[in-house]
């Protein structure tokens, strides 16, 4: 496949005009795109857009309880963040774990969301937060977006409900009570540079020795990161003790449906996710 | 006149004075490396040079029905396309002559070459790649090396065959390839002693199945060469052989042209391991498309293409079984082992050489039997990779060195010392330790790691509750340290040219492969001739230059190349320090050279500026150069058919110990910490040798822990570092290393070869710290979190020796 045409847009609206007229493949850090296509799994589309110049799609911002992060924040952006670093730190720890500092340097968080891989490592703290996102389109002279939570958006491996003619433009993230506990756990065969065997994200609110506001994600178990329904059910302001605690892990267990990759099994990663969620939780029994 | 690489190291590095030895002396490569001067073959790029392209099997195993290229010929910008067809006088390459660079009959692995291209660009060449059609007729895949053996497997290796069923090698042909009956491609046998005496005459007897994996090299710079004919037919190379002398003449042969029409030179090289050490399709392939189209060919390879068509390490089965004394003394060995041989025969078969020397004497062992089947699969194929299967053979036998001492209720360290050899044993394999530092090897490394207190401390948390264990296991290894005699010589030439401004030119035949031999080499030449290493630049990379040197594997570089260089220096300094004498009077014996200068030895008084004197030679009625030239070869001896022989003149012993973490919750292994006791000789360059022993012990930390060549059913599933993983940074243990001086008679200096020796004992360390952490053995390697996890909780799949006799 050649490339017939490179651009990089400088205004949102200009991007949008270009994706109306055509297939495009947008990039951002390039870091899916790239070795996706060199590996042919992706075939490339005859326009190359680059995202990266455009202006105001970048940027942390807080606003009336609403944090919002431009799709082309880079995972380094993320962490310099003190907003990230204070407020949403189980983002922030989800970007610790992420590859490498190069990759961090130049891999995006609309991109990480867009790629949507099922073991994208911040799918699933985003999952915890009740991210939304928020998608732009200029179907007829005008720019119109529209916003849905993360959850909805993610349809499958590589899959979303992202139109052709539409970017991601940011995600919004309430911004969390208080006190609000959050906790990433990545599980791969190095500690640095790996994809997520397993991962998973825990937050909640402490209470007087219950859990409220129990919000679980998982990734790499599904055909996308998931929430824990059930598993969440079966904490939310319950003494966190062990017969809860086994509840919740038995939950979770019924709420996967890992497959065996590279990575791991499907038995290994069902083994980690209980065992995992199990030692988190008697962590945030402890905090 | 081509590029020289000629490097002289910065100014200012050098120690004022007194002995060079032992110091830490900067590689003379860093610089350029550091500042991205130095250029790799890829870098090179010769005038009117095309691009070339390789088109691999996209079957495992199949009849090759018809190749159609009209397509691809026609591409604009493409100069040639060619087939088997096109070069009927290609002859068989590789250590069992049982492999065409391009296959003519059927395809016996996924990276087999069908057909090649030679393009204006890398891109229009591989746009023609897509264009050519192969049919194929598959046949049945064997990649089970246990039913290789089958008395009804299919054959890898019938009599070669055309399309039309007749023999597609036409008679008076110059290959001399004609099949293999069945899938054995190589047996190697040996035995000491008599094993059922030893076995009736042991107390304890244990045995286990050891599983070895896949692992590839992961040079940085990948494979690749540059092939150009001159308007007379001479062959110039660009090439990142390990071997160019044995590769000049194998060039020739295949071209039927004198050896001597043949030139090869060495850009900077990227990594080998062990990687360049046979020849492989591409280069005959990049050679014929210079011959076919008379212009220069560069084909370099992708990362993908270097995970998937360079060799691995080699895979093994293999059953130990062992005995001792109720004392605690080794009474025999026995080995079997399955090497999974891949489509064609490489180094990797050879590796019993080696494997079988761990065996028979590591320790004292009175009665051994070692046996090797290789087979033929259709899995990719195994060369030589640092350790040359020493990492496989050091894996079972120090895990059975634990098992032993466990079950008799001696400690590890204790059981090894007991058995382990002293300087001066000549073991039935007929290897002669000279020196032998096995014992402080031992004693060091275990005092220095705190190994029998923590190890007993580990135990005695077994079934404490605390989900992380920790555990400290030990191993030692024996490799050559003198060379190893597999040709008929061993040798290294030097040619050492001294000019009137007593600057230094050695041209020498060891290749250097990043592991610092150009710097050592000039070192040691600093140090006879009492220059500074400034003083010196090394020639190293041009066939037509520099003298004959049997390659560069078997951790021999500094041991035999240094002992070359040494002869060249002292040549010179005997010819400098006799016309001083000739004109100061004094006896040439009590004179000496030292910073630049010749001086009484007895005073260090300065007699004359050596630039001066050497002008004065030079430029007088007798005009006479400071140039002379060393061969030097080991005394070693190339083993007989018993693979009986004292192989190497010098032999290197490690100890290792390694630290780790278990979480058993994920079956995650963390390494902590490795002390290793290393009996080098003797330090020659301190900054060298530490870097050269960290690197391998990282290099064994990937084969233990992360690196896996995931090849399934003939297919490689993770040819990218994002899937093949190594060791990165933040796993890189705590590394305290001691190093053992035993002054080995033979070596320069006293030093012994080192190359090898820090990667093999790790695997076999790390095994035994997991089973002190935990209680449980593993004895297939990687030991990634999953396997690690599932034998912690009964979930492993127990190995099976299954094989056929
Ligand atoms: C060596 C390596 C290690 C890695 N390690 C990790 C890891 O630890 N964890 C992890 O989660 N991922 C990892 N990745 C994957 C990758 O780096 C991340 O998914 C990254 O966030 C992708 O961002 P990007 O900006 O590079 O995306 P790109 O590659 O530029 O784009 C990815 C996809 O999203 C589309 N896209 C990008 N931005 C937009 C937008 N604003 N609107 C619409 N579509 C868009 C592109 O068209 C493309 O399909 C790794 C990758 C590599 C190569």
């Amino acid at each position: 496949m050649t490339i017939e045409r490179y651009c990089a847009p400088r205004t949102l609206d200009e991007a949008l005009e270009i994706l109306r007229a055509g297939p495009v493949s947008p990039f951002a850090g390039g870091t899916d795109l790239m070795p996706q296509s060199q590996a042919g799994r992706v075939r490339l589309a005859p326009v190359l857009m680059n995202l990266r110049r455009i202006e105001g799609m970048g940027g942390i911002a807080e606003n009336d309880g609403v944090v919002r992060i431009g799709a082309l924040t880079t995972m380094t952006q993320l962490m310099d963040s003190a907003v990230v670093r204070e407020r949403l730190n189980i983002l922030w720890q989800a970007c610790d774990h992420f590859a490498s500092d190069q990759l961090r340097n130049a891999g995006t968080l609309g991109g990480n969301i867009c790629n949507a891989s099922p073991a994208g490592d911040t799918l699933v703290p985003l999952l915890v937060l009740d991210a939304r996102v928020e998608l732009a389109q200029k179907p007829n002279g005008r720019i119109e977006t529209r916003k849905l939570p993360l959850a909805e958006f993610l349809l499958g491996p590589g899959r979303t409900t992202r139109a052709p003619q539409e970017l991601l433009s940011a995600i919004e993230i309430p911004l969390p009570a208080e006190g609000f506990y959050g906790a990433f756990f990545k599980l791969g065969t190095r500690p640095a540079l790996d994809i997520s065997a397993i991962s998973i994200g825990l937050g909640a609110l402490h209470d007087d020795g219950c859990l409220r506001s129990v919000r679980i994600a998982f990734g790499a178990v599904a055909p996308t990161a998931i929430r824990a329904a059930r598993a969440e059910a079966e904490l939310e302001g319950r003494l966190l003790d062990q017969d809860v605690i086994d509840a919740a892990v038995q939950a979770a267990d019924t709420e996967i449906h890992p497959i065996s990759d590279l990575r791991a099994s499907g038995w290994y990663r069902r083994e980690m996710v209980c065992n995992m969620l199990r030692r988190m939780l008697e962590d945030a029994r402890s905090h | 006149m081509a590029e020289l690489r000629a490097k002289t190291s910065p100014q200012g590095s050098d120690p004022a004075r007194g002995s060079l030895i032992g110091k830490r002396i900067p590689k003379m490569d860093a610089p350029d490396k550091a500042s991205g001067r130095t250029r790799y073959i890829h870098d090179i790029n010769l005038p009117g040079q095309l691009h070339a392209k390789i088109l691999r099997s996209s079957e495992r195993h199949a009849k090759i029905v018809s190749i159609d290229t009209r397509a691809a010929k026609a591409l604009p910008g493409v100069h040639a396309v060619i087939t088997a067809a096109d070069v009927p006088w290609q002859r068989p390459i590789g250590v069992a002559k049982d492999h065409l660079p391009l296959k003519t009959d059927r395809v016996r692995s996924l990276r087999d070459e069908i057909a090649a291209v030679a393009a204006d660009s890398v891109e229009i060449a591989e746009e023609a790649l897509g264009l050519i059609r192969v049919d194929y007729a598959p046949l049945p895949v064997l990649t089970d090396p246990v039913a290789a053996l089958a008395p009804d497997a299919p054959r890898i290796h019938p009599a070669p065959q055309g399309a039309d069923g007749g023999p597609s090698l036409k008679p008076g042909l110059p290959v001399a390839y004609t099949g293999k009956p069945d899938n054995v491609a190589m047996v190697m046998e040996y035995a000491q002693g008599d094993v059922a005496a030893g076995e009736a005459g042991s107390a304890l007897v244990v045995e286990d199945v050891f599983r070895l994996h896949y692992v590839t090299h992961c040079c940085l710079g990948v494979s690749g060469v540059i092939a150009e004919f001159d308007p007379s037919g001479n062959l110039l190379l660009y090439s990142n052989t390990q071997v160019p002398f044995l590769h000049k003449r194998e060039f020739a042969e295949l071209l039927d042209i004198d050896p001597g029409r043949v030139r090869i030179i060495q850009p900077p090289i990227g990594g080998g391991f062990g990687s360049k050490l046979d020849i492989y399709p591409f280069e005959p392939i990049a050679i014929f498309l210079a011959k076919i189209t008379g212009r220069p060919v560069k084909l370099v390879f992708t990362r993908e293409e270097e995970f998937l068509a360079s060799p691995t390490r080699q895979p093994v089965l293999l059953k130990l079984r062992s005995g001792c004394t109720k004392d605690g003394v080794l009474t025999f060995r026995e080995v079997e082992t399955l090497h999974d041989n891949g489509a064609y025969t490489s180094w990797g078969a050879t590796t019993p050489f080696v494997m079988m020397q761990t065996v028979s004497s590591l320790y004292r062992v009175p009665h051994c039997r070692y046996r090797t089947r290789a087979v033929y699969t259709n899995n990719p194929y195994a060369g030589s990779f640092r350790g040359y299967g020493n990492l496989q053979a050091t894996f079972a036998v120090e895990a059975h060195m634990d098992r032993l001492a466990e079950a008799l209720g001696i400690d590890p360290l204790e059981f090894r010392l007991k058995n382990a050899q002293d300087p001066g044993e000549v073991t039935p394999q007929g290897m002669h330790f000279k020196t032998c530092g096995l014992k402080d090897c031992l004693r060091t490394a275990a005092e220095r790691g705190d190994f029998l207190r923590k190890h007993a401390a580990n135990r005695a948390r077994w079934s404490d509750g605390d989900p992380v264990k920790r555990g400290v296991g030990m191993a030692s290894m024996l490799h050559v340290g003198g060379g190893a005699k597999i040709y008929p010589s061993d040798g290294c030439g030097t040619i050492l040219k001294i000019d009137d401004f007593a600057h230094v030119t050695l041209i020498t035949g060891a290749s250097e492969i990043g592991q610092g031999s150009e710097t050592v080499l000039a070192q040691l030449v600093c140090e006879e001739l009492g220059l500074p290493l400034s003083a010196v630049t090394v020639v190293n990379n041009d066939t037509d230059i520099t003298p004959w040197d049997v390659g560069v594997h078997a951790s021999r570089t500094t041991f035999i190349a240094g002992n070359s260089a040494i002869g060249a220096a002292r040549k010179a300094k005997d010819k400098i320090l006799a016309l001083a004498s000739s004109k100061c009077g004094d006896a040439a014996e009590a004179l000496d050279l030292a910073e630049g200068c010749v001086v009484k030895k007895a005073t260090g008084e300065r007699v004359f500026e050596l630039a001066k004197l050497i002008r004065s030679l030079h430029f007088s009625d007798k005009a006479e150069l400071v140039m002379t030239t060393h061969y030097y070869e080991p005394p070693s001896v190339h083993q007989d058919k018993q693979f009986k022989g004292d192989v190497s003149a010098a032999y290197a012993w490690a100890t290792q110990v390694c630290e780790v973490e278990v979480d058993t919750r994920t079956g995650i292994v963390r390494l902590v910490k490795v002390t290793g006791a290393h009996d080098v000789g003797r330090v020659l360059n301190r900054l060298g040798i530490e870097g050269q022993i960290e690197g391998g012990i990282v290099m064994g930390q990937g084969y233990a822990l992360t690196e896996n060549l995931m090849v399934e059913d003939g297919w490689v599933r993770n040819p990218n570092f994002r899937d093949y993983k190594l060791v990165t940074a933040p796993e890189i243990p705590e590394i305290d290393v001691s190093f053992i001086e035993t002054m080995d008679g033979e070596g320069p200096q006293g030093a012994k070869g080192v190359g090898e020796a820090p990667a093999i004992c790790i695997a076999a360390a790390v095994a035994n710290a997991i089973y002190n952490a935990t209680g449980v053995r593993l004895t297939s390697l990687p030991f990634t979190p999953e396997r690690v996890y599932r034998a912690l909780h009964g979930a492993a799949q127990p190995l099976e020796w299954n094989v056929p006799q």
